[in-house]
């Protein structure tokens, strides 16, 4: 009993605590993060108090696909086709070219890690790689979006952030998804012949597009709000996304890449303003929950703290200078040319984790907590310096409006609206 | 509707395909749960919709739409997938636990407290009395009943009463919010079931207790059962206490994100339950009273948050109660389900009549106030549970009866008690 209430105490006060210190950060320097969430599960998890075991832990796998799911979809439906026909080439060209670089440079870096000094075979360490190479690709337009809450944007640099940011995300998540198609793990059943690499990747794409298609038609060409209030149509959607999410685990496949295509159909469909504005309004509730469970399922080891997760951040940092140098300095035109394209990226986000929870699932056997540690001590590190970077590089390139104005600017609507 | 229903069967059939694709492998959570769990979800809320159309409470039809996909008719969701989805149940019982006590209100206790505790009284006194002279009357059509000495079949008959005694929080709660339901009868209707949870408890601790004893496996005395009752209601005031002092602490401090924080509060609260044996069900409710009525902070939006999270949670709750729901097993005793029943039904009506007159409530209440005794779900499963878990002697037989009398109650209760809200003319949302 006094153990029970000993742990309930020490969560408590840690959560209080945590909660304090990045409120200041909040108020600081706008900290977008959620760090006090993944402390308050580790906290509850299995590796400290214990009132979450790690049964329990497995069991909230309805909630963790549900919350994987919401944010491949709400990805999903950034990318509404009337509005990617209005985006200037050259916005296009930046993102493109940031986030492809980015990626590139990262996945050198990791492949050569995973190889060369870790002595992985190079199935196991592509796998590695390319995973650790997505997350390091991931950024969040949150910060972005907190500076434009606060202050006046007036920097053509901002929508190019925002959607960079997307962009980012986007093949951070389709690199993810092919990876787990073409090293697919798991057997068939013996009636069947093993599909190839190949086929799998179709499958994947497929089993989003069926969804996408069966849940526009399930929802109707028309808008829910008739039938009351979002909450109906969250049990639909959550229905949908549960449904895409457990094809997904069923074939062994990233519902995060499934949900996206879903997204990606809805939000071309009747339905995309009611559906894109119940994903907007859950994202962060979505996202802290994904923190608390990744918190729980968290057991980092020394040598994940001490080495592997600090040389991470440093290779995504340094990957993300040069993905945004070639990006903001060569590609860009001269109103949008910075060299400091990739130190506005900085923040990683909700996707990042949910990617490496996804791993965590899918390949267990291949260090799993390893990519985990890395990614969550990178991305609580990047969320804290985010905001003060991107507000730096966007007051460099023109001007950011005087911080004691208050802004008359809400969050800039997503592409699909 | 019909679109729906034809995604629903493609889902599934695409279902069907997909499953040579993977051979079956073992996991905490099957993936094949996550899938059908989804299924679940939309099927409810597609059935939910038509319940809506047809006028009966859409709750009826998250139920059906589980009873349907359920071990019981279809299949398409089997046992161990609703073991997998336990932890989603109990994570809805929690919130709609800690919204309960939230809702109950000490101004409302005192004001109708005269009026709460008559037609309680005089529901458990109704029920017990009704239930037990049944059952002994017709004990050789009541299987549980069979071959036992005369004490023994008492204390059998009056355990097995106090289960026909428990209400519906849940019930209550998801009506109230599908209808928008405000005035003396939604307020007395909430008292009268929040109330009678905890006496429920009490009277379940020593029923349970006394036929354990009579049946051979404890000879514990009087005392001993007083005992551990105080001390298991003990237990759950202190952890209702210290997690409600929890919710207040982040109430005051943190003031945001408040899903989440209900969320992992409800989970920290059945690890804490299971490792200390206590009632997560009253925990909560105590915890949600004492946030909202003697705690220091405001409450309201910790409340409103999960006023907006009740509809989602209900539809889980009342599918998986819905696909837990056994109709064959208790198909070979239907006369004696049906008997008993009307017989609490009865009881019931009584108590709801008698009781307002006697405490002199509004005419509404004293008229209508029944309606909302007749559901019965979660809690009453649960303790058939427990009998069946802890005597198996009769348990498996008492739990089947209870399980009929529950089903039944659980598809007329509702049905029932909206009616009662629409006459009493406190529904506002269409």
């Amino acid at each position: 009993m006094q153990t029970t209430l000993a742990a309930l105490a020490v969560i408590t006060v840690g959560y209080i605590l945590a909660y304090l210190v990045f409120d200041r950060l909040r108020d600081r320097f706008g900290y977008v993060g959620g760090a006090e969430y993944v402390i308050i599960g580790f906290l509850l998890g299995p590796r400290m108090t214990g009132l979450l075991g790690a049964a329990e832990v497995q069991d909230l796998t309805p909630i963790v696909s549900l919350a994987l799911g919401w944010l491949g979809m709400l990805l999903g439906t950034y990318f509404r086709l009337p509005a990617l026909a209005r985006i200037d080439t050259s916005h296009l060209r930046i993102a493109f070219t940031e986030a492809l670089a980015t990626f590139g440079f990262a996945l050198a870096a990791l492949l050569a890690l995973f190889h060369y000094v870790s002595g992985y075979a190079w199935p196991e360490a592509i796998i590695q790689a390319v995973t650790l190479a997505a997350v390091a690709t991931l950024s969040s337009a949150a910060a972005v979006d907190a500076l434009t809450g606060r202050h006046r944007p007036v920097s053509p640099l901002v929508p190019v952030l925002q959607f960079t940011a997307r962009i980012d995300a986007l093949i951070a998540v389709a690199a993810f998804g092919l990876l787990l198609a073409i090293f697919h793990q798991g057997q068939v059943s013996l009636t069947v012949r093993p599909p190839t690499a190949t086929e799998w990747a179709v499958i994947n794409v497929a089993v989003g597009v069926s969804s996408g298609v069966l849940f526009h038609l399930f929802l109707g060409p028309g808008s829910r709000s008739d039938e009351g209030q979002g909450s109906r149509l969250f049990v639909a959607l959550a229905g949908a996304i549960v449904v895409a999410s457990g094809a997904s685990y069923y074939l062994n496949l990233s519902p995060i890449y499934t949900n996206l295509v879903l997204g990606f159909i809805l939000a071309n469909s009747g339905a995309h303003r009611d559906v894109t504005r119940l994903l907007l309004n859950t994202e962060r509730p979505v996202y802290l929950a994904l923190l608390v469970f990744a918190g729980a399922a968290w057991s980092p080891s020394s040598p994940e703290l001490l080495f592997v997760a600090p040389l991470f951040v440093l290779i995504r940092l340094a990957a993300r200078l040069a993905g945004g140098w070639v990006a903001g300095a060569l590609s860009a035109p001269p109103l949008l040319r910075t060299p400091w394209l990739g130190r506005a990226l900085l923040a990683q986000g909700g996707i990042a984790v949910a990617l490496a929870v996804n791993y965590t699932q899918v390949r267990p056997d291949l260090n799993g907590d390893l990519i985990l540690t890395a990614t969550l001590v990178s991305v609580l590190l990047f969320d804290i310096v985010a905001s003060r970077e991107v507000t730096q590089v966007v007051a460099a390139s023109s001007a950011v409006g005087d911080p004691a104005t208050p802004t008359d600017v809400a969050r800039p609507e997503p592409l699909s609206s | 509707m019909i679109r729906r229903l034809v995604v629903l069967m493609l889902l599934v059939g695409g279902a069907v395909l997909l499953e040579p694709l993977r051979a079956p492998t073992e996991g905490v959570i099957a993936p094949r749960s996550l899938f059908l769990f989804g299924i679940l979800l939309l099927t409810a809320d597609t059935f939910g919709a038509l319940a809506h159309d047809l006028r009966v409470p859409r709750l009826l039809g998250y139920l059906v739409a589980g009873l349907a996909l359920g071990p019981s008719i279809a299949g398409i969701v089997p046992v161990g997938v609703l073991e997998d989805l336990s932890m989603m149940k109990r994570l809805a019982v929690g919130l709609i636990a800690v919204l309960a006590g939230a809702e109950l209100r000490i101004a409302d206790l005192r004001q109708r407290g005269r009026v709460i505790a008559f037609i309680l009284a005089l529901q458990t006194i109704f029920v017990l009395v009704a239930v037990v002279a049944t059952t002994l009357f017709a004990a050789r059509w009541i299987p549980f009943l069979a071959g036992l000495s005369a004490s023994t079949a008492f204390f059998i008959a009056l355990l097995f009463a106090v289960m026909l005694t428990v209400n519906s929080p849940m019930v209550t709660l998801a009506l109230l919010t599908e209808t928008g339901a405000k005035g003396p009868l939604s307020r007395t209707t909430l008292g009268v079931v929040l109330v009678a949870d905890v006496v429920v408890i009490l009277l379940f601790t020593g029923a349970f207790s006394l036929a354990q004893a009579s049946l051979g496996g404890t000879t514990a005395g009087a005392g001993v059962i007083m005992g551990q009752l105080l001390w298991e209601v003990s237990k759950a005031v202190l952890a209702g206490v210290v997690v409600g002092g929890i919710m207040s602490l982040h109430l005051h401090f943190v003031k945001r994100e408040l899903v989440v924080f209900a969320v992992v509060v409800v989970f920290a609260t059945a690890g804490a339950a299971e490792a200390l044996h206590f009632e997560l069900l009253l925990s909560l409710v105590i915890a949600g009273f004492l946030v909202e009525n003697v705690a220091p902070v405001r409450a309201e939006p910790l409340v409103e948050t999960l006023h907006q999270a009740a509809v989602p949670v209900f539809v889980v709750f009342f599918a998986i109660t819905g696909a837990e729901l056994r109709i064959e097993e208790f198909a070979s005793f239907w006369p004696a389900v049906v008997a008993l029943v009307l017989v609490r039904l009865i009881a019931v009506f009584g108590s709801g009549r008698l009781g307002g007159l006697w405490a002199g409530a509004e005419p509404v209440v004293t008229r209508y106030g029944w309606t909302g005794l007749v559901p019965q779900a979660g809690v009453a499963l649960g303790l058939a549970t427990t009998v069946a878990d802890r005597l198996p002697a009769v348990g498996l037989s008492i739990q089947t009866l209870t399980i009929g009398i529950i089903a039944i109650n659980q598809a007329l209760g509702p049905i029932l008690f909206r009616r009662g809200l629409e006459r009493a003319g406190e529904v506002t949302a269409v």
